[in-house]
């Protein structure tokens, strides 16, 4: 009987370390993936840091390999189908696709559009119809700032024409500093409180305080889809974990995050954390990663009043849930 | 007797046989090149057409020119070439004009050179592309920031070329001027201006077609306006027909700004041509 339990006892033990190696099991070989993010390394893609330092790709058999260029081209590259996932905004889902790129929309990452208008409170700019009559700096008259900023407009009636639009790159911190714009198109996430911290005090509007447009999230192409759900479930599901885990601890994020961007150590903390935490509140998707129908319906409607294209897309292919169960 | 014919200019010259082959090597030479154009055309629709590749990549010929068309007729083109076009124009007056003058006081006085010369190599070594945010930022987005880029790419160009013309007249023509008794004006208007001017043609022909890349640089930085502001909405947009479109535009801007400063300088160097005849 002794014996009998020695042996259950032992062979009990040299298994366990099976089971466990079973349980996260790391795939032996790992497929490359570059993922353009559309901004540069940035405490605003720590999910993704995460997932990458956590090992939630590696488990699934990815290595992620962040890529910085501009937002269009990871769209072109992914619509080509040289790159299986791209992080992007969501207008940029609709005017692909009108132009034939068979992008698809995967996961929501960020449930509110994250563009604003923000003015010094001397404007007296306050609502969607104060900007009337009023010089606008933004980035260009493409992208998500311009899109969010004609969103906002169409909410108070106004038409492009009823305000001044002035296309200063990304130098809206610099512009609204100078006085040289009575207000600019921002990321709520980030220019205002680079402003607030110079000391300035500012009013600033959310576009998604009026209108739920799609928003910052993960694409991929109809061909990845039909030839490998697998893969883009993996990849999706990994990115979900570093999103709730982020949301789950900042500090721990922000700490992660120093090792994937680059000047994030010698930057102001304080700034820098208050930067992840609007980011965070921007990121709330019940159930998390899930699109809303509706959410897509107002960006189409935005944009074709803008001119971008003329005929409705089927927007049921522009973007799926089915990978976020 | 050899046959009397007109010249482009108007004047009756004599015909030699050298004049004739000339005339047909001109000839064929441009028919050369129409058939390398046509030839380029055909490779690039034979490419767009094997490689299957879809618009966004790589549109057709054929697609271009349908988005040249719609371009051209919903005045979107033209506004936005005419744009350019004052930028290029201001910048290239500009910086021609300021080139010239510093160019002329650095030929004259080594002791100028030696001041400004580390500033002025120093200018150069910055790129452009990595300066124009700044210019925008501090001169605003309107087109005084896209005419300073444009002035800045021209400057160098023709400044090293007034300083070699201005240096490359020879020491026994200034001394025949002093012997002359003339005037510094006169010496400049009637031996350095001339006798520079070759050089200078040659460094301006360069400036010309680079200024039309200062003004699109400072265009893709930010602007509502111009050739580079109309390929950051095609690539906004996917549209790359359109990104097509404005490249070739731009492409057809610059050689126009070489033909008329090449054809300024057939002019202006008659006396050249005539003096080796």
């Amino acid at each position: 009987m002794r014996k009998l339990l020695t042996f259950l006892m032992v062979a009990f033990l040299l298994g366990l370390p099976a089971c466990s190696s079973q349980a996260t099991a790391i795939p032996t070989t790992l497929t490359q993936v570059r993922l353009p993010m559309g901004y540069i390394p940035n405490i605003q893609f720590a999910p993704i840091y995460v997932a990458m330092e956590k090992g939630y790709y590696r488990e699934v058999g990815l290595e992620i390999v962040p890529d910085y260029s501009f937002e269009t081209d990871g769209v072109a590259l992914v619509g080509a189908g040289e790159l299986p996932f791209a992080v992007v905004s969501g207008e940029q889902v609709l005017l692909a696709r009108a132009q034939g790129l068979p992008v698809v929309y995967v996961m929501a990452w960020y449930k509110d559009y994250p563009v604003a208008v923000v003015a010094k409170t001397s404007q007296g700019i306050k609502t969607p119809a104060d900007l009337k009559g009023k010089k606008i700096g933004l980035p260009g008259l493409y992208g998500a700032s311009y899109v969010g900023l004609r969103a906002l407009l169409n909410s108070a009636g106004l038409a492009e024409k009823d305000v001044t639009l002035d296309s200063i790159g990304f130098n809206q911190v610099e512009a609204l500093a100078a006085d040289r714009e009575q207000a600019a198109v921002v990321y709520v996430a980030n220019e205002p409180i680079q402003l607030e911290s110079m000391g300035y005090s500012l009013d600033t509007i959310k576009v998604s305080d009026f209108v739920q447009l799609a928003s910052n999230g993960i694409i991929t192409n109809e061909k990845t889809i039909a030839q490998n759900p697998t893969l883009v479930h993996a990849f999706v599901q990994a990115t979900l974990k570093g999103i709730r885990d982020t949301i789950a601890d900042p500090n721990e994020a922000y700490e992660i995050s120093k090792k994937y961007v680059e000047t994030l150590s010698s930057a102001d903390e304080t700034i820098q954390k208050k930067i992840l935490a609007a980011s965070i509140a921007l990121w709330q998707a019940d159930p998390p990663g899930a699109s809303d129908p509706l959410a897509w319906e107002n960006m189409q409607a935005v944009l074709m009043d803008m001119g971008s294209y003329t005929k409705p897309l089927d927007l049921s292919k522009a973007f799926s849930n089915d990978f976020v169960k | 007797m050899t046959p009397a014919i007109k010249t482009t200019m108007g004047s009756d010259v004599t015909s030699k046989p050298e004049d004739k082959s000339h005339l047909a090597l001109h000839g064929r030479s441009r028919w050369l090149g129409v058939l390398s154009l046509l030839a380029a055309l055909l490779a690039w629709w034979l490419i767009a057409r094997v490689s299957n590749l879809p618009a966004f990549i790589l549109p057709s010929p054929g697609q271009v020119w349908d988005r040249f068309l719609r371009a051209l007729s919903d005045g979107t083109l033209l506004a936005n070439l005419w744009v350019t076009l004052q930028e290029v124009l201001l910048g290239l007056l500009a910086g021609t004009v300021f080139a010239t003058v510093i160019g002329y006081l650095i030929a004259k006085s080594r002791l100028f050179e030696r001041l400004v010369s580390p500033y002025l190599v120093a200018s150069q070594a910055i790129p452009i592309v990595a300066i124009a945010p700044l210019l925008v930022i501090w001169f605003g987005p309107g087109m005084s920031s896209k005419v300073l880029i444009c002035a800045l790419i021209v400057f160098f160009p023709v400044l090293v070329n007034t300083v070699v013309g201005v240096r490359a007249v020879p020491a026994s023509l200034h001394d025949l001027m002093d012997s002359l008794r003339a005037t510094r004006w006169q010496t400049l208007r009637f031996l350095e201006v001339p006798a520079a001017l070759p050089i200078f043609l040659g460094g301006l022909r360069i400036g010309a077609t680079l200024s039309v890349i200062g003004a699109v640089v400072g265009e893709l930085v930010g602007a509502d306006r111009g050739l580079g502001f109309l390929v950051n909405v095609g690539r906004g947009q996917y549209d790359t027909a359109l990104v097509f479109v404005a490249i070739f535009a731009l492409v057809g801007l610059a050689l126009i700004l070489y033909g008329l400063v090449a054809a300024a300088e057939r002019r202006l160097l008659m006396w050249q041509d005539s003096k080796t005849s």
